[in-house]
């Protein structure tokens, strides 16, 4: 009988996860292929957040920021430079990233709401600052074209499905490296540092340096979410990556159960699906347009309390502790 | 095995039994446009209703329902009825990409209208594939030239006349009524305050000093308004006796902070104020705290008639509709101008005739928008070459009451482009109001 290691069969667990993904998308419409391209991306962002809180210990509310710098940094790649569209959500990561490490380098020392209170800054101010320079295109911002799907691919090759596969083939491939990453001397160190940094730093580890690490790390994928997101709107602007945001990825990160990788995309979807369910409740009970518009932000904050409440660890510690009670 | 034969068999029934349901559903002529019944059309407007934006756009989409169900109270167009869908996008980018997108594909809206804001609508159009579904994307509220080019977006109308238009307009109405005074340029440094520039520098006006340009948001740090003022101040020492012009191109909130930041220093009558008809509305000025006393005599341009001009035949019978279709909706200029879009939308419905398509509607603004009925003041320049709406400006001077009348008491009408073209005077004469505000044309 074939043995598999853990990382085998989570590489595994991916390719089955993406081709099942990959007959989900000829099956619907382009509008659920558009929904579900967000939910990649939510997810990713949210992985990144994960990676940052849940496991380095580190509380960031300027994730949007970080993706901003992300979605620019791919924009120019493939608008100024003239560079393929892969090359340009590479340089995403790879620009986020090493903003992040600089931006882990002057914040190392910080922790808690001072760290908190730095990021929700850089959230603030930095779309603004983007504002400044006109390679940055201004208000309007700069296109963040994928083009069209490879002939090849057929006439009835949507663009939402050419979206779909882009966002969930990064996301798939990023989640995968982080998973690996987190279950990996890495990860432990994190883990380490997060529960007792000066139990960590007694065993050796080298707090300053983990820390900044999972600064970058963290940017890394987050930027590359910020220009998934840039795809999906087919370009970057200061407003698109509002402060808001943040807390939105935030709220997902909470839901999803901070602590665990296993439910970003649970995440994803509940930041999709709550405008729709909204949506949908409103045209079925009727209401006031005032009604219509504070209901998504009122059922998120509900479902945000009830998780902190009930599931603090997110729903999948729910239905482990109901094994263990067994 | 057998189950799967069996499940093959039922899935080829089902499958012939669907597409044969399809067939014969698709059978009447109308059901290949989408949105478009033999007894409705589905419009749908992405706008902010909330945020900051939403605080004075949220008139918008109802406004524009209100007509359209004064419209459909009087038989709607050709017997099918308006149905506006209305989406609230945050004057953020992102969801006004998922809210026009889900219009398209969700609502199955036959056009959009009225769409709100140039970064918001620049991703929502790539994002929603308008251009390659053919939707048509009429009467936006955005006057960024960009929205002029036809290979990028190949379905949009636009209705406001550009910032570059205005701002040459202005050039052109300094040099003829306050010849020989220094002026002096403010304006939001984005592509709205650029656009505007550009126009400047396109006209040959020349400022007195440089321009003041400065980012979205500046003004909400308190004492940057006065800092601005004091060095206006310097103006009036170096020219003594003169009067500066003074040009605001930003949004209603900075021109607020500027006039009330010269109210407090005492200085609001020793200068003219120029503001650009996107901050120049008074009702908000007012709300906004800026002195009566202040607002009296502030020159602005404007292609619409004033909101609070009930001598004017549009307005008396807009006012009317809002009355009974949009209660307790204050009548003002955003609801005026959204009306007046509605209007335009209903004329190009009906000009595309009876058998409505997506290319029709198209078509028809192409052909007969030039000379549909609206209340703007100023001509409308729809061709198979232009889609910009609007093409010029009156001179305005609010007084005390917020009124915007003729300045120097007599109506005159600029027309321009946006590019070198030169500034004229127009000889402009407005069609005359359909009967009770029902176009009639076809």
């Amino acid at each position: 009988m074939l043995k598999l290691t853990p990382s085998k069969k989570r590489l595994f667990l991916f390719i089955i996860f993406g081709w099942i993904l990959l007959i989900l998308s000829n099956q619907v419409g382009d509008l659920k292929l558009y929904q579900g391209s967000f939910v990649a991306t939510y997810a990713l962002a949210i992985t990144s957040i994960i990676l940052l809180t849940g496991y380095s210990g580190q509380l960031s509310l300027g994730q949007s920021a970080l993706m901003a710098v992300g979605a620019y940094a791919g924009a120019l790649t493939i608008f100024n430079a003239g560079f393929h569209p892969v090359i340009g959500l590479l340089v995403a990561a790879l620009v986020a990233g090493l903003f992040g490490l600089l931006l882990g380098l002057i914040v190392a020392r910080l922790s808690g709401p001072y760290l908190a209170g730095t990021t929700l800054a850089l959230a603030v101010s930095l779309p603004t600052l983007a504002n400044q320079f006109s390679i940055l295109g201004a208000e309007e911002g700069i296109s963040f074209d994928v083009g069209l799907a490879p002939a090849r691919f057929g006439e009835d090759f949507s663009q939402y499905k050419w979206y779909f596969w882009i966002s969930s083939l990064a996301a798939l491939i990023m989640v995968w490296f982080i998973a690996n990453l987190l279950t990996s001397r890495y990860g432990r160190t994190y883990k380490a540092l997060r529960d007792n940094p000066v139990a960590a730093e007694l065993s050796g580890i080298n707090v300053g340096q983990v820390k900044v690490g999972a600064f970058a790390i963290s940017s890394g994928v987050a930027g590359l979410s910020g220009a998934l997101l840039a795809v999906l709107i087919s370009g970057v602007s200061p407003s698109a990556f509002p402060l808001s945001l943040s807390f939105a990825l935030l709220t997902g990160a909470v839901v999803t159960g901070v602590y665990s990788l296993k439910g970003v995309i649970l995440g994803g979807l509940v930041l999709v699906a709550i405008p729709e369910i909204a949506d949908s409740l409103v045209s079925r009970i009727g209401g006031s347009e005032g009604f219509t518009t504070s209901l998504p932000g009122f059922l998120v904050s509900a479902l945000l309390i009830l998780a902190v409440v009930f599931a603090p660890n997110g729903p999948g510690s729910l239905i482990k502790r109901k094994h263990h009670k067994k | 095995m057998i189950r799967n034969k069996s499940m093959r068999r039922a899935s080829l029934v089902s499958a012939i039994v669907v597409t044969g349901a399809m067939l014969l559903s698709t059978l009447p002529a109308q059901a290949a446009t989408p949105g478009v019944t033999a007894t409705e059309i589905k419009l749908g407007i992405s706008s902010p209703l909330t945020g900051s934006a939403g605080l004075s756009y949220k008139k918008v989409p109802g406004a524009m329902k209100a007509y359209f169900n004064y419209i459909n109270a009087n038989g709607g167009v050709y017997g099918r009825k308006i149905t506006l869908i209305s989406r609230d996008d945050k004057y953020l980018p992102v969801r006004a990409a998922t809210e026009t997108t889900n219009l398209i594909l969700k609502d199955n809206v036959f056009g959009l209208v009225g769409a709100l804001g140039t970064a918001t609508h620049a991703k929502a159009y790539k994002a929603a594939a308008l251009a390659a579904k053919n939707v048509p994307d009429l009467f936006i509220n955005t006057g960024f030239s960009g929205f002029t080019d036809q290979t990028k977006y190949p379905t949009t109308f636009m209705v406001l006349p550009t910032y570059a238009m205005e701002a040459k307009v202005i050039a052109k109405a300094i040099k003829d009524n306050f010849p020989g005074q220094p002026s002096v340029l403010i304006a939001q440094d984005d592509e709205f305050g650029t656009d505007g520039v550009a126009g400047f520098t396109a006209a040959g006006h020349k400022f007195s000093v440089a321009n003041v340009l400065y980012p979205q948001g500046y003004f909400s740090t308190p004492g940057r308004d006065a800092a601005v003022i004091t060095s206006l101040k310097g103006l009036l020492a170096a020219a003594p006796g003169s009067k500066p012009v003074i040009v605001l191109f930003g949004t209603t909130d900075v021109t607020a902070a500027l006039l009330k930041a010269a109210t407090d220093a005492g200085v609001e009558k020793s200068f003219t104020w120029y503001a650009g008809s996107v901050g120049a509305d008074a009702n908000t000025l007012l709300a906004l705290g800026v002195k009566s006393t202040t607002i009296d005599g502030v020159v602005s341009a404007s292609f619409m008639p004033d909101a609070k001009d009930l001598t004017d035949p549009y307005v008396k019978q807009f006012v009317a509709i809002n009355t009974k279709y949009n209660k307790g909706i204050t009548f003002d200029n955003y609801v005026l101008a959204a009306m007046n879009s509605a209007m335009l939308t209903v004329q190009a419905l009906r000009a595309a005739g009876k058998n409505l398509t997506r290319e029709g509607v198209m078509s028809a603004i192409e052909t007969k928008g030039a000379k549909f009925a609206s209340a703007g003041l100023v001509p409308l320049g729809y061709s198979a070459t232009s889609r910009i709406g609007y093409n010029g400006y009156w001179v305005s001077q609010l007084n005390a009451k917020g009124e915007g009348k003729p300045f120097g008491g007599k109506l005159v009408v600029y027309t321009t482009d946006s590019g070198a073209g030169a500034v004229t005077v127009s000889t402009f004469v407005r069609p005359t109001m359909p009967k009770n505000g029902i176009p009639t044309n076809s």
